[in-house]
């Protein structure tokens, strides 16, 4: 009896616990702490929450190649390039390009805010970073996260983690990251500038629109491939009428069941042995630094924009060139109605949002291939 | 490792010159497709709507 006792209790994952396993747990509960009490971006924390905390139980080999369980849905979800893009169709399912198209200027706010993540890409370098590592930790600025996760899983898988989990937080993070930058980039007089009311957009621009950007961008960088036409084939779902069922399927279900499949591979790469490093709390620093930055960058960006337009726009809206949608949109609008009530910012800033999307996309199409 | 120096400058320089060349551009195409559209569209309406009656000329009586 008591040598069943004394092997069940050795066979079993308890005593093979670790110091790191116990860290990787706080981590985990922090995570569902943020997800489920400040309900911070609760769709992919709360997965990736659970992926960090059962891959950190001993013995079970989850991750363990050609055996675990999430080991599948990692290699064929993430390693061979299938989930992110599934998340782009959704999302290009959801996204309404119409104040884009109204004002096609605002695509140079998305071009703006990227430069922010070249400069944190040489920053990383300087830390020491090798060149496929920082550009994996310089996309976390894009505030785009299946982008994040596309470059990294292609230039440095062992960060998808930090760079993923980096990526969603500083997204939730929005409303407090991006208003002090905007305030001290801009004058109160740049805050009140009331724009004036967007142009209607017909259905056969919007319908355009995602076939010629697709066209276009393909041609220009063919890496952005996967993302893009993912993207557009799910805002044409949208905007043709026709696939009602195709586009309500893209935007819900479809997106539920990868985005799970996500979070679930994400929080699983997240092992003691591989989170538990120097480099991550560089990477959780650089991140913050390249968000703020490009951030930054969108506001110069709208600044610079404004000495040759003759209709100013309210350089707020730079701020949005970060993808974050449609938290970064909703943020400006806030600022801007507190520095003038009659001001209404949302869906000119939506425009420069969903340029950021693209723009994100652009650039880790252009360090893949530079780096790939 | 030793960092290539040369490398960090070519993906520093292309990349931001690339991401502007390639949102300049679709801007250009967005704007020059959705004037296009609007033209085609104008045309359209013109051509649906039915021409005004002209008011029937009466030949001057005398």
């Amino acid at each position: 009896m008591l040598d069943i006792l004394k092997d069940l209790i050795f066979s079993s994952g308890a005593v093979s616990l670790t110091g790191g396993n116990l860290v990787m747990w706080l981590v985990a509960f922090v995570l569902f702490y943020l997800a489920i009490r400040k309900q911070y971006e609760p769709l992919l924390l709360l997965p990736i929450a659970f992926g960090i905390l059962i891959v950190n139980l001993p013995l079970t080999f989850l991750m363990e190649p050609e055996h675990g369980l999430i080991w599948f849905f990692y290699h064929y979800g993430i390693e061979q390039d299938i989930i992110p893009p599934l998340i782009f169709l959704g999302l290009g399912a959801m996204i309404d390009f119409g104040p884009l198209i109204a004002n096609p200027k605002t695509l140079l706010l998305g071009a703006g805010a990227q430069a922010g993540l070249y400069v944190t890409f040489f920053a990383a370098v300087l830390f020491g970073f090798d060149l496929q590592e920082a550009a994996s930790i310089a996309i976390i600025g894009g505030a785009d996260g299946p982008t994040t996760i596309f470059l990294t899983s292609k230039l440095a898988p062992h960060l998808l983690g930090a760079t993923a989990v980096s990526a969603y937080a500083y997204m939730a993070l929005v409303p407090i990251i991006q208003p002090p930058m905007m305030k001290l980039l801009t004058t109160e007089h740049e805050r009140k500038i009331v724009m004036s009311k967007l142009r209607p957009v017909s259905k056969l621009q919007r319908i355009c629109f995602p076939i010629v950007t697709a066209m276009a961008i393909m041609l220009m960088v063919p890496t952005a491939a996967p993302l893009i036409s993912m993207l557009m084939l799910g805002n044409l779902f949208k905007e043709s009428g026709v696939v009602e069922r195709l586009s309500k399927a893209a935007s819900n279900e479809l997106m539920n069941v990868v985005t799970i499949f996500l979070g679930l591979s994400v929080g699983a790469t997240m092992t003691a042995g591989t989170f538990l490093s120097p480099k991550v709390l560089f990477i959780f620093f650089l991140g913050l630094f390249a968000f703020v930055i490009s951030t930054g960058a969108g506001l110069i960006m709208a600044k610079i924009m404004n000495l040759f337009l003759k209709n100013k726009i309210n350089p707020l809206i730079g701020a949005a060139g970060v993808s974050a949608v449609p938290m970064a949109a909703r943020c400006v609008h806030k600022v801007g109605s507190e520095a003038n009530r009659r001001n209404y910012l949302l869906m000119h800033a939506m425009g420069p949002n969903v340029a950021g999307v693209i723009g994100t996309v652009v650039a880790a199409a252009i360090l893949l291939k530079n780096l790939g | 490792m030793e960092t290539d120096w040369s490398k960090v400058m070519e993906v520093f320089a292309t990349g931001i010159i690339g991401v502007f060349v390639v949102m300049i551009l679709l801007q250009i195409l967005t704007q020059l497709s959705t004037r296009v559209i609007d033209v085609v569209e104008n045309l359209d309406k013109g051509e649906g709507s039915s021409p005004e009656p002209k008011s029937p000329t009466v030949p001057p009586k005398g």
